[in-house]
């Protein structure tokens, strides 16, 4: 911290403005809550509050994004857990979305089928620089 | 040719290690000769790096399959220009090229500063040749670019988004933002080994700060245009934690950039100048360290990479060690001055700094947070846009204001009645412009009125100062306006290149309101001749044509454009197959009004079989202003930039009056 001996501004308007900060912390916390819980297929389970799911595109790839709904199924990236979410997705499609790609949704479980917000899909780049063999 | 590789590798590592042992032992014991081979052996890393990029680049342009490097990142198909950009595509010819920039960084700056500051040259070889002695450990040992196998007949090529022009220039400009930002530190750790904490390590580093920071500047923009134009999704910057990466020691060294003129002038702020160092250049090893890690890839997983833990200790040992040594030098790092007045230029930069620094940090924590929350709760949580957002109008906008208030008011104590006499019409100019805004209907977002608003007041607080300044400069004898306005610039460039890079920032600020707050969205599905209406837009869509290219099926969508009675011409929009790759891209068509500044950004969501297409179209208001400020910022800088001899003597001679805080 900058310094100076007692008296100086200088420790008043950082102190200040470091409550500043947390209050404002504060006030974002409570009105916007503190974002999404981001888990794979398998955590998904039974829970119906809003998460982020993020899994593998598994077939078959059915629907209109822009009308019904697209539906596909979602996996998890790694590990050996089979089960598999069947998601209903609408909006925008990204170019790179296709099976067997990573791909993250927003949104939440309704009668077994993963609702997800439109608009929401984001597809993990096949690793912004890195080659395509090893995402594949 | 790998074993030459892999030898110049090696004998990087030793030079580095040999610098880093025989420069600590040189400076400890006041060797002179030792001293001076250790700066050798930092130069001549440099050349036995040069010689390792040499061997990879040869590879990559003979497309020798059987060096795996080559094989990963590149195909016989593939355009020269991208095999060379293939160099930096993947992680270890990345590292090659932090390692090259890092040892020509450090051999330079080195050069330039090792006649009139002697003392703290010896002690800044050995804090480069650390940082160089992990990167060559890494190249040597972990993630080898040499590493060889039988040859396969093709590379597995190039992700078609990557073959674009802007991957030529964007990921190596970023690359010399984050070394470059090595060359403050190492001479803020120098000093504070050596214990020689005068004004001299910021005279020796200004230049290449300033450099490093328009490099990192710009490689965002052009990251972001990339974005705009190429990936189609109607945005150019998304808080991706990629992103992030590059904006927070971007944001760490602005701040740096400006409390080092308190230090320089009033002797301030010494402490803080040093943190901020340290923090812009941990953010640099962070953001390095994320966009290759992996960790961003699959936010779950840390080990996925070779590299990220090594990263991760480097970091953790940069950050603990440097702040030992801050704590060890806290005595000498006390102030001789302080704050006077919460109203004078020093405390409006340190308001500035705080807001830089908060913005900065808030990022960081969005960043890091999943993992956070990930080892506290088991449970990655993801902070999303509206976090980012929400904290880019609290800080950002103040900021903004600040910009307008901080050069202009005094030193040491200003009174408020000299305040209102300076901020008179700046003040009236942006309330006038509020006004009028809100008359034609700004008022549908406040945060974008405000924008507008402080951007006008810092506008006309610029203009104010160039004015003022040229007047002077006039009475003072100039022959003509022109003449009187081009001395004051060249006689005091680093006030006003930076006000022209502020000028770029207020450009910035409006593009980004315009482009966000006030833009209109519009969908529709539409067979053939069949039309929409966006903002005052209205599209017709025509025809639909297909056409066979080399790698690629490319469908075309064309579109009429009105606007009122007038007649726009057309646009296409469309979207590319590449069958190789099987993967299809959107080529978004965009129409720019070049006296608005106005886009109008068609994407072809889905076409079907029947032709029928679903469109989204955007109007982005302003937002050609956004690039416009990177021309401005560039310009700013290179006057900022420009060598001057005489500024440069007035900061030796009053720097080497050594502990002698510079007061006029």
């Amino acid at each position: 911290m900058p310094v100076a001996r007692k008296s100086s501004p200088a420790r008043l308007v950082i102190a200040l403005s470091v409550a500043a900060v947390l209050a404002i912390f504060l006030l974002y916390t409570s009105i916007a809550g503190g974002g999404n819980p981001s888990i794979s297929p398998s955590e998904l389970g039974k829970r119906t509050e809003k998460v982020q799911l993020a899994g593998l595109v598994t077939g078959p790839v059915r629907g209109d994004s822009h009308a019904a709904g697209l539906r596909f199924g979602l996996r998890d990236i790694d590990g050996d857990s089979a089960k598999t979410v069947s998601v209903l997705y609408t909006g925008s499609v990204p170019d790179l979305f296709k099976k067997g790609r990573h791909i993250v949704v927003d949104g939440r479980l309704r009668n077994g089928v993963f609702v997800a917000e439109p608009g929401s899909m984001i597809t993990k780049c096949p690793s912004k620089y890195a080659p395509k063999s090893s995402s594949a | 040719m790998p074993e030459l590789g892999r030898a110049a590798l090696v004998v990087t590592l030793g030079l580095s290690v040999y610098a880093l042992v025989a420069g600590a032992a040189a400076a400890r014991l006041g060797r002179r000769r030792l001293a001076y081979s250790a700066q050798n052996a930092l130069v001549a890393a440099f050349f036995s790096t040069l010689v390792a990029a040499g061997v990879l680049l040869a590879a990559l342009l003979r497309n020798d399959f059987s060096f795996t490097y080559v094989a990963r990142t590149t195909s016989e198909a593939l355009p020269t220009a991208y095999t060379i950009s293939a160099f930096w595509g993947g992680q270890e010819g990345s590292l090659l090229l932090w390692l090259l920039m890092l040892t020509g960084f450090g051999a330079v700056a080195v050069r330039l500063n090792r006649s009139w500051a002697r003392s703290l040259v010896v002690w800044v070889v050995p804090v480069f040749a650390a940082v160089g002695v992990f990167f060559s450990f890494l190249l040597v040992a972990v993630a080898s670019p040499f590493a060889t196998q039988a040859a396969p007949p093709d590379g597995a090529g190039m992700t078609p988004s990557l073959q674009n022009p802007y991957m030529l220039a964007h990921p190596p400009l970023l690359y010399v933002g984050y070394v470059g930002l090595t060359v403050p530190f190492a001479f803020a750790i120098g000093a504070l080994l050596s214990g020689q904490l005068d004004e001299r390590w910021l005279v020796a580093t200004r230049r290449f700060t300033l450099f490093a920071w328009t490099a990192l500047g710009i490689g965002q923009l052009l990251g972001a245009h990339w974005a705009y134009v190429e990936v189609g999704w109607g945005g150019y910057y998304a808080w991706d934690p990629v992103e992030n990466a590059a904006l927070m020691p971007w944001l760490a060294a602005t701040a740096f950039l400006h409390s080092v003129m308190i230090q320089e002038r009033r002797g301030m702020l010494r402490i803080w100048n040093v943190l901020l160092v340290i923090l812009a250049f941990s953010l640099s090893l962070f953001g390095t360290f994320l966009t290759r890690s992996g960790v961003v890839n699959s936010i779950h997983s840390f080990t996925q990479s070779s590299i990220g833990p090594w990263f991760l200790a480097f970091i953790a040992v940069v950050v603990a060690f440097s702040l030992a040594v801050v704590f060890w030098r806290l005595p000498l790092l006390r102030s001789p001055t302080k704050l006077e007045s919460p109203i004078s230029r020093e405390a409006a930069f340190l308001y500035n700094n705080l807001l830089l620094l908060a913005l900065c940090l808030t990022i960081l924590w969005g960043v890091v947070y999943p993992l956070l929350s990930e080892a506290v709760r088991g449970e990655a949580v993801v902070l999303g846009r509206s976090y980012y957002d929400f904290f880019l109008r609290i800080f950002g906008l103040p900021l903004l204001l600040l910009m307008g208030i901080g050069p202009l008011i005094a030193w040491r104590r200003a009174s408020l009645r000299s305040l209102a006499t300076t901020f008179r019409w700046p003040t009236a100019f942006a309330l006038a412009t509020g006004v009028v805004l809100l008359v034609l209907g700004a008022g549908s977002s406040v945060p974008g009125l405000v924008a507008y608003t402080f951007s006008a007041f810092v506008a006309a607080a610029i203009v104010l100062e160039f004015a003022r300044g040229t007047r002077a400069r006039k009475a003072l004898g100039a022959a003509s306006w022109p003449r009187a306005f081009s001395s004051l610039v060249a006689r005091n460039r680093r006030r006003y290149g930076g006000y022209v890079v502020h000028a770029a920032i207020v450009l910035l600020a409006i593009g980004i309101a315009g482009s966000s707050a006030f833009d209109s969205v519009a969908e529709a599905k539409l067979a053939r001749g069949e039309s929409m209406e966006v903002g005052d837009y209205t599209l017709v869509y025509r025809s639909l044509d297909e056409q066979q290219v080399a790698n690629a099926t490319e469908v075309r969508a064309t579109l009429g454009v009105t606007r009122g009675d007038r007649d726009l011409g057309t646009l296409e929009a469309g979207k590319n197959a590449y069958t190789i790759e099987q993967q299809v891209s959107n080529e978004v068509g965009i129409r720019s009004d070049r006296l608005t500044g106005e886009d109008l950004f068609v994407i072809t969501e889905q076409i079907d079989p029947d032709g029928t297409i679903y469109f989204r179209v955007f109007v982005k208001p302003l937002v050609n202003l956004i690039w416009v400020a990177g021309l401005v910022f560039l310009l700013g800088s290179v006057i900022t930039l420009w060598p001057d001899a005489r500024e440069q003597r007035r900061l030796v001679s009053r720097a080497s009056e050594v502990g002698v805080p510079a007061t006029r």
